[in-house]
């Protein structure tokens, strides 16, 4: 048994990010960390409300016409990810790790389970108690109430998407969709599920990192600041 | 042809000395189906774990029972319109499990000349029957010569058993 490699992880925290322009940065890098030029990378952002849909283009699952979500001030985007439908805006917690899961010695299954976990010891924190999915479920829920949804794209073992966690984004616009396809659940965040006093954002979003970086059992954290440079420098 | 059972993955967690021992130190049958991924004879393999089986003019395509087992349920699969051609290395397609989506590459370069209609309507063939009912595309073989630079089944087992090991 040798000695354990250190398992670096740089953490790039974007703000709030155009989806378009999220998934130009996350196509560099998957190229990126494909040739070993960079190390396993983590994005932090927000998105402005958007809708997505996955590899399966389930846009049925939207129940507005498209003609309409300018109105509401949101996008559509087709995407590459497995998934159903679903909603990102301001005050929901993206992270899009983009790592290789071949060095991790890991799966498909085992890396959607530690990103569950990842959520679920997110909302420990705040003293709500969240569990997986049930089979055909993947996400995090509380009872019947969906607080964090998966996402994920697999390309030569190197991940792209990822996690959304709900702090406190406006649930209305998950009434235009069915959420990841599946009827008669709800959404919630972890605003509706505790009175805890919340810290300014940007710590809770700080929080979720560190529990992905012990989940994933990172040594070595990274933060790249002024990260929007990142996303001006792709073309 | 006889086919030989290799057993790859856990082999090297168990610390069992051979793959061919599996039968003296396994205590149940679940134990087996939890703990052994199946490694066919006379296949090739990629590192990417996709299966090539080459019968004459013809390849057949699909993923191994390692890699569906590390993907989970299999939910939608994403193939090519035969006609296409595929690159060594390339993807062709991908599969939906966990709400992953994971592309699969081509071990070899070729033209596609079938696609397997079944995993439309039973995606799950590739967790049943990964090597059989699961086999994702053929393809008349442009390179024959590309097949050397696969692994055996030897040597892919011990690919494997080295990956698991890694986390």
């Amino acid at each position: 048994m040798g000695m354990r490699v250190l398992r670096s992880l740089e953490v790039l925290k974007l703000g709030v990010v155009n989806y378009l322009d999220a998934l130009k940065l996350q196509e560099k890098l998957v190229l990126d960390r494909k040739s070993h030029r960079i190390w396993d990378t983590l994005l932090s952002l927000q998105h402005p409300p958007t809708y997505t849909v996955g590899k399966r283009q389930t846009v049925h699952n939207l129940l507005i016409p498209q003609s309409e979500l300018e109105q509401i001030g949101a996008e559509l985007h087709y995407t590459q990810r497995g998934g159903d439908i679903t909603f990102h805006g301001p005050h929901q917690a993206i992270l899009y790790p983009i790592i290789s899961l071949r060095d991790m010695g890991i799966g498909a299954r085992s890396y959607v389970e530690k990103m569950e976990l990842t959520m679920i010891e997110m909302a420990a924190q705040y003293g709500v108690k969240a569990c997986p999915g049930q089979a055909g479920e993947t996400g995090v829920w509380l009872g019947e109430r969906k607080i964090g949804a998966i996402g994920v794209r697999i390309s030569n073992g190197i991940t792209s998407h990822g996690l959304a966690f709900n702090i406190d984004p406006d649930l209305t616009y998950f009434r235009h969709i069915i959420p990841c396809g599946i009827a008669d659940k709800e959404v919630t965040s972890l605003r509706r599920e505790t009175h805890s006093i919340f810290p300014p954002e940007e710590i809770i979003q700080e929080q979720l990192i560190s529990c992905f970086a012990r989940i994933f059992d990172y040594d070595n954290l990274i933060w790249k600041e002024d990260a929007s440079v990142v996303i001006d420098g792709t073309e | 042809m006889a086919l030989r059972l290799w057993a790859s993955s856990t082999a090297n967690a168990l610390k069992l000395s051979s793959a061919a021992s599996r039968t003296h130190h396994l205590p149940s049958p679940f134990f087996l189906s939890r703990c052994f991924s199946t490694v066919l004879d006379g296949l090739k393999y990629a590192n990417s774990h996709e299966w090539v089986k080459h019968e004459g003019s013809v390849a057949t395509i699909g993923i191994t029972d390692h890699a569906q087992d590390h993907l989970g349920e299999v939910v939608f699969v994403d193939l090519p319109e035969p006609g296409g051609s595929v690159k060594q290395g390339g993807s062709f397609g991908a599969v939906e499990s966990v709400k992953a989506t994971s592309d699969v590459n081509s071990p070899i370069s070729g033209e596609i000349i079938e696609v397997n209609a079944s995993l439309k309507e039973t995606p799950g063939l590739i967790n049943s029957s990964p090597y059989e009912g699961g086999w994702m595309i053929k393809v008349k073989p442009t390179s024959p010569a590309e097949l050397d630079s696969l692994l055996g089944p030897k040597e892919y087992t011990k690919f494997c058993q080295e990956e698991d090991a890694a986390h």
